[in-house]
């Protein structure tokens, strides 16, 4: 009653100094006159929201309005496929695949009424290169310096080695800003499908951009709002003040599979926790143990347990989602010929280990303790010690020879280009193996795609047979809807930034 | 006027203590904010660089220094994370949380009142009833914030589960938003509240001018609110000053779980992140606020003990 009295009265006060006061529990009031509107709660530490694109990006939050405010050059279609974005074509020029002919758009045109030249987007890749430490060396493949612009909507790329993937590299992040732009602490002008209203450290309003060059259709308004904890996501869409949650546990998505009000939608391929061994370290130099452990763990019983049936089981591939990934058996789990393996390797007697973790994402510890239960059948006695993420990725991550990572959605050229080249800065296995790094160079000097696809499918095949990374599955990424939301982008990797074609009804 | 003085001086030397022991607590944190801001792999020189670009190379004393003495200008620096002014973003959260934290206050205080007087009066004649306070309390607030959103929202979708506020506005104009909040807040420390008090109660109402008041047949509420209420001003007011620390704290649980845009899951975030400037200034803040109602409880005290008031 008290409590009651007590809110009625601060109404009382507001009504008179102020707009007044939201009577239900809905907060999208006179929804029936307002412009569509998708309000959107995704992953995101208000604290670590930053205006910055380039540099170093936290928040899934901060890279929704990145993507809506910013055009980039290229994107990634649901099929893993690149497509034009800002970039109509890119084409090689000569046959070393080092020097490279991009054509923008003519007809994209910053929020400010400034049109989008090369030399904006030269500023920018030059910016994001001079970021690398807080990007992963994002666009290191290129020589900017060397890089030129040659017309109005004209570039020549130069790349430090032939480089057939381009149009890959110059995909999802490259965030287009107007040149000059050397200091963003407060947002500055874009080119994407949006523009920005307000913003403060937790939620964005952006409303459509009539200037926009691409197609029409999505919602009018868009409310970003940053929330780190993912059942508060949930409970956010359930009672309707949001009508999408970014990234959910299995476990939520398992309560709301029945429900009517509220819809699941999947990513195949939205995360994995593969095991990483580092092939320099003992016991792990020792191909017949990594093998050993591959065949150890049943891998069903994993993606059962950890994402509770969302997902599928891996086989080792990395980044099974390109489209040039090779078609490999199921991994079976074979204990007796584990024990085998080991015995032949000199460890008849038993293997003692100890497995890192962390609990930064769901069921990264779940995944340490199962595996050590599993891998106790074949003789292998696994001690979990499970860390604090604060420093996980600082400590842990790249330093022992046996942990659990979180991987989600990386191109595998990205990906092989830092970690499994022998100078790559996250070479976390060791992995170093001269004639896999030949290969590697000789695809991505390759210009034809089929051929190219080939030799980049075998490169995969061969980590997942020899190397250490055990990917014993992948983890749907999952998001919840509100009824009437429709378009939500489902495909892999970055795709899941394209929002602007989401739409609301009812 | 030297009297005047002394709890200004007092106030100022405690708080000099705090801001130590705040500037220790984030710089005993392992890893730092450049660490953190690399991407993974980057080399141990593009750590300094960075380190270096955010200010953050120089020796911890310097570092401590630098930072007392822009607190003293009013400066309280530049976020290590996106580089934003660390006023801006405090300032843009003390609403939120000065709302919630005011309420619950509002909320607790008469609550404490009431629990406290019933559990010290019965306290005093069968010595129960206590227990019920102390078990209360020991709920912590995290506890009740679930129980309570399960049965309001839950079962009763009464109230939303989390507290979104919607952009630029006040939380003032969503009270729908603030009532689990607030309850989960507010619950705890009344009942933490009232079993302090009740212990106060107890010992006035056994008093012998209660004991006599109440022999000769005058009102309960008559004896209560001139023989036994004086008595409570002062330990009530301490009562409560200390609750609004436990409150501060408590909103780092409720914010996050709500998520609440305050202050409170601004500093869980931050210390994430090893945003020091940000986590300092959140931390001193909150020092200010406890150090000043211990102040104002004091001077509560000296000025109304009804033992020292010449009748």
């Amino acid at each position: 009653m008290r409590r009651q009295a007590l809110l009625a009265g601060l109404c009382a006060i507001t009504l008179a100094t102020a707009s007044g006061c939201a009577g239900g529990t809905d907060s999208g009031d006179g929804a029936a006159q307002a412009p569509a509107t998708l309000r959107y709660a995704a992953v995101g530490a208000p604290a670590a929201t930053t205006a910055d694109p380039h540099g170093r990006v936290g928040n899934e939050s901060d890279y929704l309005r990145f993507s809506m405010l910013y055009d980039v050059l290229t994107v990634i279609d649901e099929q893993g496929t690149v497509q034009p974005r800002l970039a109509e074509a890119w084409e090689p020029e000569g046959d070393d695949l080092t020097h490279w002919h991009i054509t923008l758009r003519q007809d994209a045109v910053f929020s400010d009424g400034a049109p989008v030249t090369a030399d904006d987007v030269l500023f920018s890749l030059r910016r994001i290169q001079g970021k690398g430490a807080e990007n992963n060396g994002r666009l290191s493949m290129f020589d900017l310096e060397s890089s030129t612009v040659a017309g109005e909507h004209e570039l020549e790329l130069v790349t430090l080695q032939p480089y057939a993937e381009v149009g890959a590299a110059l995909a999802s992040l490259t965030f287009v800003v107007p040149e000059g732009s050397d200091d963003i602490t407060e947002p500055v002008a874009g080119s994407g499908p949006f523009v920005l209203e307000t913003a403060d450290d937790t939620t964005a309003v952006l409303t459509r951009n009539d200037q926009w060059w691409g197609p029409g259709g999505g919602v009018e308004r868009l409310e970003i709002t940053a929330m780190p904890d993912a059942a508060a996501r949930a409970s956010a869409v359930a009672s309707g003040q949001a009508d999408v949650a970014g990234s959910v546990a299995p476990a939520t998505a398992e309560q709301y599979a029945e429900s009517d009000e509220v819809e699941v939608v999947t990513r195949p391929g939205g995360v994995g926790y593969p095991l990483v061994m580092d092939t320099t370290a003992e016991p792990f130099d020792d191909p017949e143990v990594r093998e050993a452990v591959k065949i150890a763990l049943d891998r069903d019983a994993l993606v059962e347990t950890v994402f509770l049936g969302y997902g599928q089981t891996g086989a080792d591939v990395l980044s099974a989602s390109e489209p040039f990934a090779p078609d490999v058996d199921p991994v079976v789990r074979d204990v007796e010929r584990a024990r085998e393996l080991l015995e032949e390797a000199g460890h008849g007697d038993g293997v003692s280990l100890t497995l890192h973790a962390t609990n930064s994402y769901p069921g990264m510890e779940e995944t340490a303790v199962l595996v050590s239960e599993q891998l106790a059948e074949a003789g292998i006695d696994v001690e979990v010690e499970v860390g604090p993420p604060d420093t996980y990725w600082t400590e842990v991550w790249n330093v022992e020879s046996f942990y659990i990572n979180s991987l989600g959605g990386n191109g595998f050229v990205d990906f092989a280009r830092m970690a499994l080249l022998p100078d790559g800065p996250i070479n976390e296995t060791g992995w170093d193996d001269e004639e896999w790094t030949e290969d590697f160079h000789t695809a991505l000097a390759t210009a034809d795609q089929d051929e190219r696809y080939s030799l980049l499918g075998d490169l995969q095949r061969r980590i997942a047979e020899e190397g250490g990374y055990v990917v014993w599955g992948s983890g749907d990424g999952i998001d919840l809807t509100a009824s009437g939301v429709t378009g939500l982008p489902t495909g892999p990797g970055f795709h899941r930034l394209r929002i602007e074609e989401v739409e609301v009804s009812g | 006027m030297a009297r005047g003085l002394r709890p200004l001086v007092r106030g100022a030397l405690l708080l000099a203590a705090a801001s130590v022991v705040v500037f220790a607590a984030t710089a005993l944190l392992p890893g730092d904010a450049a660490q953190l801001r690399v991407s993974p792999g980057a080399t141990d020189e593009q750590v300094r660089a960075l380190r270096q670009e955010l200010g953050q190379d120089a020796a911890p004393w310097r570092l401590y220094t630098d930072w007392t003495a822009g607190l003293l200008r009013g400066d309280l620096g530049t976020s290590l994370v996106n580089d934003r002014p660390v006023l801006d973003a405090v300032l843009q959260r003390l609403p939120a949380t000065a709302t919630l934290i005011g309420l619950s206050l509002a909320l607790a205080a008469p609550a404490m009142l009431l629990l406290g007087g019933w559990a010290g009066a019965a306290r005093a004649s069968r010595g129960a009833a206590g227990a019920f306070l102390t078990g209360g309390a020991a709920v912590p607030a995290v506890v009740v914030a679930a129980g309570a959103a399960a049965l309001l929202s839950g079962v009763l979708d009464l109230v939303p589960a989390v507290s979104l506020l919607p952009p630029g506005t006040h939380p003032v104009h969503h009270p729908e938003l603030l009532v689990l909040p607030v309850l989960s807040m507010a619950l705890p420390t009344a009942l933490f509240g009232a079993g302090l008090v009740s212990g106060a109660v107890a010992d006035t109402v056994s008093r012998p001018h209660v004991v006599d008041a109440l022999r000769r047949g005058r009102p309960l509420w008559s004896v209560a609110a001139v023989d036994v209420l004086p008595f409570l001003l002062a330990p009530f007011t301490r009562v409560l000053a200390v609750s609004a620390g436990g409150l501060i704290a408590a909103t780092t649980i409720v914010e996050t779980l709500f998520g609440y845009p305050g202050l409170g899951s601004l500093l869980v975030s931050a210390v994430a992140s090893r945003d020091t400037p940000v986590v300092q200034a959140v931390a001193m803040l909150a020092a200010a606020v406890v150090l000043a109602g211990l102040a104002v409880s004091d001077a509560v005290a000296d000025g109304t003990d009804p033992r020292s008031r010449a009748w």
